[in-house]
């Protein structure tokens, strides 16, 4: 039995930096704008379905990717700027029913075009697998882990490093300080909800290389996006990160040894025993949430 | 009322929050390198003026030109790229960072030679220079209030607006803002300042104007001769 751990935390690790990614990209929405965007997993889907499309009409798959990528930003801009910038002081619960019917809406565009079909993605490289002691990797695992890895490093030295980062760390701390410094915070915020759009939207393309793709596939992503956001802390990127790594391996290592069934409802559980034992999460800190 | 020297020029200004109106008509100037109080009791309505200048409050009426341009209803960031930049009564830092960092955000937006503004910034205020690293969480209100003004003097302001600057202060740091203020007018900048602490009030402003329930109920020029301190308190709070 033990004999498969290593490969289990392995397999966990490569699941687990899908979920960080997606974790990663709802907190910088709601890092910026201290809203949850419910129809995040939407736009995970739609990025996925958006690569589709234009590897569909004859472009390869990188140039596909960033411009499926760059769709979602822009998607993601509008939005915040036409349905959620007016009512951004209303009450948090319109806020959250705005964000779902977006995500709904999103979601009705792609059952039209494509109904309950599902569609085949495709990898853009040869599927296979290396032998690395006991341990099978597969190009899968290497493609995702070291596609977020990059990513996530470059988003550490945007952060921490340059000064774009330093003005996103100032609108988190305070938005009327932004402001008073002259900062157009409105459009950051869309800036920062298009970024998140974006970042969710390459979760979803390589989700894609995983499974195929249907409508629904949001929902899949969005809860275990949640999951590890609650467990790492809700709103700490650094928690995001962590919180879907620690998710990816509890459901392997509990699908295995404990039952199958562990693989669909661990997202769940974590939610549910995180927020009743430690709601702060692993790094999280004590922090109003707008729904 | 308005003279050729008034950069900052108000009339009939009507504002509020939601359906609760607080600005009945209020009118003012400040001319250039003018100093000019705004005091009032507790709700009167000064911040809301202030706040409806630099933009954070959408005046439902009247006008506000900066330089001969209508600046009322524009948001806070077009606002500040005139150069009328806001110290707010709650300071709004950014308090995980160091107080060199939030200098230098001070300057972000209207650009110019920081290095040469933060030297100005340090020269000013030789107690942010001995703790530019450290975070600003970690240091007093009257510290902080320095931060906050420091920040906005980043920006290169034409006219800078106070809202409370003493207030909430140990009355060591009262004296030490208020010799801020003082030198600061020297340096020829306009200022519009909200203060309780009436005493500072008067000895850094040009003139004063009291608000009442949302109107300016009184108008003096303390230039023009000695002002009776205790007439004033009676004038607001009676």
């Amino acid at each position: 039995m033990l004999a498969v751990l290593p490969q289990l935390i392995v397999s966990g690790i490569a699941t687990g930096m899908l979920y960080a990614l997606i974790a990663l990209s709802v907190t910088v929405g709601y890092r910026a704008t201290t809203v949850v965007n419910f129809g995040h997993g939407d736009l995970v889907m739609a990025g996925a379905y958006a690569t589709f499309v234009f590897v569909g009409s004859g472009l390869p798959f990188a140039p596909a990717l960033i411009l499926a990528l760059a769709s979602l930003f822009l998607f993601g801009v509008l939005t915040q700027r036409v349905f959620m910038q007016p009512i951004i002081n209303g009450p948090h619960l319109s806020l959250a029913m705005m964000a779902l019917a977006i995500g709904y809406a999103v979601r009705g565009g792609a059952r039209l075009e494509w109904g309950s079909e599902v569609v085949i993605l495709g990898r853009p490289y040869d599927q296979g697998a290396f032998m690395v002691g006991s341990v099978v990797l597969t190009m899968d695992d290497l493609v995702i882990s070291g596609f977020v890895v990059a990513l996530l490093l470059t988003l550490a030295i945007v952060f921490h490093i340059t000064p774009i980062g330093r003005l996103i760390q100032a609108v988190f701390q305070s938005q009327r300080g932004a402001a008073l410094v002259g900062l157009n915070v409105h459009a950051f915020h869309g800036m920062m909800w298009g970024a998140g759009a974006a970042l969710g939207a390459a979760g979803g393309v390589l989700l894609g290389l995983l499974v195929p793709l249907s409508p629904d596939l949001g929902v899949y992503t969005l809860i275990r996006g949640f999951a590890a956001m609650t467990l790492g802390g809700f709103g700490s990127p650094f928690g995001a990160v962590v919180g879907g790594i620690v998710l990816g391996m509890m459901e392997k290592l509990l699908g295995f040894y404990v039952s199958t069934v562990f693989i669909d409802i661990t997202a769940y559980l974590v939610t549910i025993l995180v927020l009743l034992i430690r709601p702060s999460g692993l790094f999280g800190q004590r922090a109003t949430v707008r729904i | 009322m308005a003279t050729p020297d008034d950069i900052l020029v108000a009339r009939g200004v009507e504002a509020g929050y939601g359906k609760k109106q607080i600005l009945f008509g209020v009118d003012f100037a400040v001319a250039k390198s003018e100093v000019v109080a705004l005091l009032g009791a507790n709700g009167s309505g000064k911040s809301t003026a202030l706040n409806t200048i630099s933009g954070f409050v959408r005046p439902l009426a009247g006008s506000i030109q900066f330089e001969g341009a209508e600046i009322a209803g524009k948001p806070p960031h077009q606002i500040f790229r005139r150069g009328v930049i806001q110290v707010s009564q709650a300071r709004d830092l950014f308090m995980d960072m160091s107080v060199e960092d939030n200098l230098r955000l001070g300057a972000w937006v209207r650009g110019g030679q920081v290095a040469d503004l933060l030297d100005g910034v340090f020269q000013s205020f030789p107690r942010l220079a001995e703790r530019r690293q450290q975070v600003v969480r970690l240091m007093s209100g009257g510290e902080q209030q320095m931060v906050a003004i420091g920040r906005a003097l980043m920006g290169n302001p034409k006219i800078l607006l106070l809202d409370e600057p003493s207030g909430g202060l140990a009355p060591i740091f009262v004296n030490e803002i208020a010799a801020i203020i003082k030198a600061l007018k020297k340096t020829g900048i306009a200022m519009m300042i909200i203060e309780q602490n009436i005493k500072l009030a008067l000895s850094v402003a040009d003139r004063f104007l009291i608000l009442r329930e949302g109107r300016v109920s009184q108008h003096h020029d303390v230039r023009s001769g000695a002002v009776n301190e205790e007439e004033i308190v009676r004038s607001i709070y009676l």
